[in-house]
């Protein structure tokens, strides 16, 4: 098995005279963690839905696990997990038998089913929580449980959409842990997300913008290839002031708010962090500190969807 | 072969496992499913064969003779009749409105002296139609009487062929009054057509509101082991409804089952195997519990209720009326279970029936599984 995990030729989805997914094609490797990203609308759960069969791609073709999804549906379906958006479980039922639910509609049964739901519920830490109803619970176990019941038949790979919308920092982070131990096990995992710092535990990405795949890469070259200039961290009281005043320095291509202060994409060389915290001062800004900074993958976000043309950016 | 065989039924039963726990966790279900029928069988069953007891009688006795008197006296002596006071002909409107009788009987002046004469003497009763089931019995009962009144008058030979006296009757209001037992096998099609629509178009419609539906159809699960899976535990309660209509009917209101139980139960499951396809076929096509939730009410109730026999007879409607009541299965059930309950009909006489609500079940099954698409858009 050196075939790759997933291979996606052309895949283009139209709905109407709107093109949602456009000639998108790539490879991810078994065992990758592949991160899918983009604004909302860009075409993200659509193409997932045409990688789990759930969704007739109009034109191209792709293989999933060593199958064509195409072709062979029913063998694609049963060889991966998917996660939805909207975490589909029943909340009426208990923990457990969301498991049983999902182990049996995978095939498994008897004393190999109950082996794997305990399997489960020890991964996603959920023993205790086993008989809890699970409308009861809180968003991040309910997601730990989502990923749990997606697993529960060891499939070789995990498609999961948008898992952590809507989840605490906290879980988040365990989640993430789940899906490197996960990746290490050999498991391939294609995950959409817009949170950008989760992006960076990818190994590589594919950016999205108006549903065609505009850039593909490790989060190190997408950063290189698409931020050459340097980063200017800006910090500092009233900076909303001086936003215009940067904007017409000479050498800088762009400003933008990045968390409570502002990044500037500026030339090599110029201006320098003097210039800006003076232009800043003379704006009326305060307390206002300058340094170099590595571009993030918001950077290179801001960039593709700034040269995409007009995405919508999420927040 | 066989592994896929019992994959299949893993995951079938999975789908039914997980529907039963759904049913046995919302208590609603449960209610709607068993306790609702029960009560509109007791509703519907008690307003159907309410036991006549002491129902006023005026009578305007124009002719105020000894035989007017026994023959008013022999009206009243039973229990299901009491004398309301004398009126005049022209009352009936005025005492049914009030609801001081529920029933007037005119005795002709010269009633004595035709009855001497042996000759044949009009009675006129004039009975309110306002509740069907009241002037149906008090009809019933009245009639009885009055022939047993004109058997002792005329001796056992006369009372056969020509009545002296003669009944003419009067139904104000409605005249198309039916007899109780009737009710009881329409009001069986009646409730499982409900329930059985329904509740599956709730929790079919639910799976889609609630995102699990692209969750399951992402898994191998196919379309047909979603289906089956989904209505098997809703055809094991509705079965079990139409055992409790069917108890209640024959405890409570003494409906009898004179015709083969299996048969009753034969004609049950087809008929419930079809009203979960509509059922199916709605959600499949809405995908929205409050709109399935309206379709699946209207298109199970109205038909079943209106065309289906239970309540007006089919032979009275208008012809395209009739030929629409041909495609509501309902209507087959209605006919089947008076046959079998009341008349004891076998499968001689009721295969018609059985073969339409099993062609209905096949047909919608069909039709709903192929419409039910295991792909998103």
């Amino acid at each position: 098995m050196t075939a790759p995990a997933i291979q996606a030729v052309g895949l283009s989805r139209r709905f109407g005279a709107f093109t949602a997914v456009d000639r998108v094609s790539f490879e991810v490797e078994r065992g990758e963690i592949f991160g899918y990203l983009g604004a909302n609308g860009a075409g993200k759960s659509t193409t997932i839905r045409m990688l789990t069969g759930l969704l007739a791609p109009s034109d191209g073709e792709a293989r999933v696990a060593g199958r064509d999804v195409g072709r062979d549906p029913d063998a694609v379906k049963a060889a991966i997990g998917y996660m939805s958006q909207k975490f589909s479980l029943y909340l009426d039922l208990p923990v457990r038998e969301n498991l049983r639910f999902f182990g049996g509609a995978y095939g498994l049964s008897g004393r190999d089913l109950a082996a794997r739901v305990d399997e489960a519920l020890e991964r996603a830490d959920l023993r205790d929580l086993a008989d809890a109803t699970t409308g009861g619970l809180p968003g991040g176990v309910r997601q730990r449980l989502a990923l749990a019941s997606a697993l529960l038949h060891r499939p070789a790979v995990v498609f999961l959409d948008e898992p952590t919308a809507g989840v605490d920092p906290v879980a988040r982070r365990t989640f993430w842990r789940i899906i490197r131990e996960l990746s290490r096990g050999g498991t391939t995992v294609f995950v959409t997300t817009h949170y950008l710092d989760e992006a960076e535990y990818c190994r590589r990405i594919g950016l999205m913008a108006d549903g065609r795949l505009v850039a593909l890469d490790t989060p190190a070259a997408l950063k290189r290839a698409w931020v050459p200039e340097t980063i200017l961290a800006v910090r500092g009281r009233d900076l909303a002031r001086g936003q215009a005043a940067l904007a017409a320095l000479p050498g800088v291509k762009a400003v933008a708010p990045f968390g409570a202060g502002l990044h500037l994409r500026v030339e090599p060389g110029r201006p320098s962090p003097e210039d800006v915290t003076a232009a800043l001062a003379a704006a009326g800004a305060a307390d206002v500190s300058v340094a170099v900074a590595e571009p993030s993958l918001e950077d290179v976000f801001l960039a593709v969807v700034g040269r995409g043309g007009a995405a919508e950016v999420s927040p | 072969m066989r592994e896929r065989v019992r994959r299949s039924l893993v995951r079938i039963g999975a789908m039914a496992s997980k529907e039963t726990q759904h049913v046995l966790r919302d208590p609603r279900t449960l209610v709607l499913a068993l306790v609702m029928p029960v009560v509109m069988l007791l509703l519907f069953g008690f307003g159907v064969s309410f036991d006549l007891e002491r129902a006023p009688l005026a009578v305007a006795d124009r002719d105020g003779s000894d035989a007017s008197r026994a023959l008013v006296r022999a009206l009243t002596a039973s229990s299901e009749l009491a004398l309301a006071g004398a009126a005049d002909a022209d009352d009936a409107d005025r005492l049914f409105r009030r609801g001081e009788a529920v029933a007037l009987l005119v005795v002709p002046e010269g009633y004595a002296a035709a009855v001497a004469r042996r000759e044949r003497v009009p009675l006129q009763l004039l009975v309110d139609g306002a509740d069907t089931v009241v002037a149906n019995q008090v009809l019933t009962k009245a009639e009885a009487l009055v022939r047993a009144e004109t058997r002792r008058l005329g001796g056992p030979d006369l009372a056969g062929r020509e009545p002296p006296i003669e009944v003419n009757v009067w139904t104000r209001y409605n005249p198309a009054a039916r007899s109780a037992l009737f009710m009881v096998p329409g009001l069986a099609a009646y409730l499982l057509a409900i329930s059985a629509v329904l509740l599956t178009a709730l929790t079919v419609a639910g799976e889609w509101e609630r995102g699990s539906m692209e969750q399951l159809f992402a898994s191998p699960v196919g379309r047909l082991e979603i289906v089956l899976g989904k209505l098997a535990p809703y055809l094991v309660l509705g079965m079990v409804e139409l055992q409790l209509v069917v108890a209640f009917g024959a405890v409570v209101f003494d409906v009898p089952v004179r015709g083969s139980p299996f048969l009753v139960f034969a004609l049950g499951f087809f008929f419930l195997v079809g009203m979960l396809g509509q059922g199916l076929l709605i959600s499949v096509v809405t995908k929205n519990q409050l709109v399935a939730t309206q379709a699946g009410a209207l298109s199970s109730l109205l038909p079943s209720l209106l065309l289906s026999g239970m309540v007006f007879p089919l032979e009275n409607m208008p012809l395209p009326l009739q030929t629409v009541s041909r495609i509501i299965p309902a209507r087959y059930l209605v006919h089947g279970l008076r046959g079998i309950m009341l008349k004891g009909n076998g499968l001689d006489v009721l295969w018609p029936d059985l073969l339409a609500v099993v062609l209905f079940a096949v047909a919608i099954l069909a039709l709903a599984t192929s419409r039910f698409q295991r792909r998103l858009a």
